[in-house]
């Protein structure tokens, strides 16, 4: 059995294990799951998921439905037979209604049809998580002493509220889920404000600012500029 | 008021059909009108001369001396020129051998009847005598004296319609002979009818005959709208299924009842059309359908992988390299199947077939050898029959042989055997490629010469295939007017056999 694990380099997060035969499509969502912080894992066919899942601990299980051996759907029966409760997000090219009945039928806890959003692969991720109440999908994220609750969309600094427009609140989370993390203003540009923006750059420069006033950082240190790449968030 | 064009074919038809109808029937009744007319009239004076004739054959023969007593004479008409004096005032009771007023006062009146007035002229075409003496009798018409004198000719048979006084008389001259055969001619007698009988019947008959016309072209109208409605009908419900497959639902038939008139074959023609259509859109549907969906895997592969890079693992070298490597190989596929797709495309149009004379041997020995550089570790091996010449585009064959072994090379595990050869039967040459491999299901055989038909779609898709190979194979061979078929049993292997024709026998 080939296992490979991806540790996300800051915190611990959710481990996923990815059940998924198409070699690019594993690829991408391990290299991009692995950089929202997840903990992944990848196997090309049904029995060695099935194994997989038996074996180790995951948070939840990402399943194509089109696999060599067994389909998708039998998968997630055996799973729940043996009484294995592990959230269940089901990928597939069939979009069809009955196939997604189906799937939700079976015990899927999400059914995301192929081709998805990157993006949107990942909020329904963290969406299950949360309604799973998995403690690795937190409803608060803090550190050094500002807090987010993103569940009533609040940050606080202090116990004080902060008033953040939503850019705002964006970048903070991104900042608070991946800590000492170096971004490009690009990948900024492209996460905060779509692949698809096409405005001035420097608007990262400006929401960053507003935001270390906003965070009293006058002297940088929480939110610091990395010369020549970028920005960083150091709570520490 | 509607082109004539644009009327619908039904009231166009009972219009012309309308038209035809009483144009005949007015033809039918005129020739009925007249022929009533002509019949009544001659009737009426051929009953005229019969009544006459034996009266003045009596009265010559036996004298005017009988009837003269029974009417005394009749005052001559007013208008008339004075009747010359008589000469000889001989109440002679022997035959008559002059016409004289005397006398022909007695021959008018036993002419004369309730019907019939009857005047009696001399040659000179002066009237001697009239036979009217009761007002009930009928006024006579004056003499015409043109016929008169066509009369004293010797012309017997002269019969005409005269209108005087608002009344329509009918005139009969009769010319008087002593003897029938006597060319002297005494005088002319004129017996006048009026018409009013005749007349009478012959309204009765136009009004009757109108009264027909009506009746026969309304009825003829109602008929032929129901005539042409029925025989329409079925036009009618093939319009409205029509309308119908226009919007879209290729399901409606006309459904006819099968009858074997025009319309029923054209109702059944349309059908059976539809009907194919109805198979080539779905087969069509089908088609776009496993194309888009070989089409998506990729596309989804690579978006997704151009979304993380661009969220941010384009930082990470390594990761990025991976996925960049992953679009490639996904790009590659597309290429590929774009490919194979507008091959597939081109297989319609038959020009793309440019055939030339091939040596059989010759060729499948290079397709053999060049087979043998892919072969991973198959063995492959040519079994040559009788030498044969074929008429064929090498390139696509090749391509068809090349598709064929691809199959069974990926369809066979290391060290398995493929064996390709050849032999004649009758007109045409078979060709077989057999391998030792897995075999195909029962289940796939009858579909696996359809477009990205895969019996196990996620392996063969690793594989490399996306399903086309099979039936861009076999839109070639039947290019060359040539079958395609395949045995296969699981676990055992599978033998596909293409039959080509032989153009020339001889060459053999």
């Amino acid at each position: 059995m080939r296992l490979e694990h991806s540790q996300s380099s800051s915190k611990i997060g959710a481990r996923i294990l990815i059940i998924e035969d198409e070699s690019t499509i594993a690829e991408l969502l391990r290299t991009g799951l692995t950089y929202e912080g997840f903990r992944v894992s990848v196997v090309s066919g049904g029995e060695e998921g099935l194994e997989c899942a038996d074996k180790e601990d995951f948070d939840l299980v990402i399943l194509d439905l089109m696999l060599p051996d067994i389909d998708g759907f039998e998968i997630c029966r055996r799973l729940r037979l043996r009484g294995n409760d592990i959230p269940i997000i089901m990928l597939t090219a069939r979009r069809e209604i009955p196939d997604r009945i189906k799937g939700l039928n079976m015990g899927a806890d999400d059914y995301v049809t192929k081709p998805f959003s990157f993006e949107e692969l990942v909020a329904r991720i963290r969406a299950v998580l949360r309604r799973r109440g998995s403690a690795a999908e937190p409803t608060q994220l803090s550190a050094a002493d500002i807090t987010l609750d993103l569940e009533a969309h609040e940050a606080y600094k202090g116990g004080k509220p902060l008033e953040l427009t939503p850019t705002e609140f964006a970048l903070l989370e991104l900042f608070l889920r991946h800590p000492r993390r170096v971004f490009t203003r690009e990948t900024l540009l492209n996460r905060i404000w779509g692949l698809d923006y096409e405005g001035d750059r420097n608007v990262v420069d400006v929401h960053i600012s507003n935001l270390r006033r906003k965070l009293g950082d006058r002297e940088r240190r929480l939110i610091r500029t990395i010369y020549g790449i970028g920005y960083s968030f150091r709570p520490d | 008021m509607k082109r004539w064009h644009d009327l619908p074919l039904r009231t166009k038809l009972t219009l012309l059909y309308l038209g035809l109808l009483s144009a005949l029937i007015c033809l039918l009744g005129a020739i009925l009108y007249t022929d009533t007319k002509h019949f009544l009239i001659s009737t009426t004076a051929l009953r005229l001369r019969a009544q006459a004739k034996p009266v003045i054959e009596r009265w010559f023969a036996t004298g005017p001396g009988l009837p003269a007593p029974l009417a005394p004479p009749s005052p001559p008409s007013p208008g008339l020129p004075p009747a010359p004096p008589s000469e000889s005032r001989q109440p002679s009771s022997g035959p008559v051998e002059q016409l004289t007023e005397d006398t022909a006062v007695s021959l008018s009146q036993a002419l004369t009847s309730r019907d019939t007035t009857a005047l009696v002229i001399d040659n000179q075409g002066h009237i001697l005598a009239t036979g009217r003496r009761l007002p009930e009798e009928p006024p006579a018409a004056p003499p015409d004296p043109q016929r008169i004198n066509r009369a004293l000719a010797g012309e017997n048979e002269i019969t005409y319609i005269d209108i005087a006084n608002g009344q329509r008389t009918l005139v009969v001259l009769i010319p008087l002979r002593r003897t029938p055969t006597d060319p002297r001619i005494l005088g002319v007698v004129q017996l006048n009818t009026p018409l009013a009988t005749i007349d009478q019947i012959l309204w009765r008959q136009r009004l009757l005959i109108g009264a027909g016309i009506i009746v026969a072209v309304l009825l003829g109208a109602l008929g032929g709208l129901w005539i042409t409605g029925s025989a329409l009908a079925p036009l009618k419900r093939m319009i409205a299924t029509c309308k119908r497959i226009a919007a879209g639902d290729l399901s409606q038939r006309v459904n006819l009842p099968r009858h074997y008139d025009e319309v029923g074959q054209l109702a059944a023609a349309f059908d059976d059309m539809v009907a194919h259509l109805e198979k080539a859109f779905a087969a069509q549907r089908r088609f776009v359908a496993a194309a888009a969906h070989e089409l998506r895997t990729p596309l989804t592969a690579i978006k997704g992988s151009l979304e993380v890079l661009l969220r941010g693992s384009l930082d990470d070298k390594a990761a990025a390299t991976k996925l960049i490597q992953g679009m490639y190989r996904e790009v590659t596929r597309l290429n590929r199947l774009a490919e194979q797709l507008l091959s597939l495309t081109r297989l319609d149009t038959p020009v793309l077939i440019h055939k030339e004379k091939v040596n059989l041997a010759q060729f499948l020995n290079t397709v053999v050898q060049e087979a043998k550089l892919m072969a991973q570790e198959r063995v492959i091996t040519l079994n040559p029959g009788y030498p044969i010449v074929l008429e064929a585009d090498p390139d696509s064959l090749k391509q068809v042989f090349y598709n064929l072994i691809d199959n069974a090379i990926r369809h066979t595990r290391e060290g398995g055997k493929i064996e390709i050869g050849w032999g004649k039967k009758h007109a045409s040459v078979e060709i077989w490629v057999a391998d030792d491999g897995e075999g195909i299901p029962p289940t796939d055989l009858p579909h696996i010469f359809e477009p990205f038909y895969r019996g196990d779609r996620s392996r063969s898709r690793r594989r490399g295939g996306a399903g086309l190979g099979l039936s861009l194979a076999k839109g070639i061979v039947e290019a060359h007017g040539g079958t395609i078929s395949v045995e296969s049993s699981l676990g055992k292997g599978t033998c596909f056999r293409i039959r080509l024709p032989i153009s020339d026998p001889e060459r053999g």
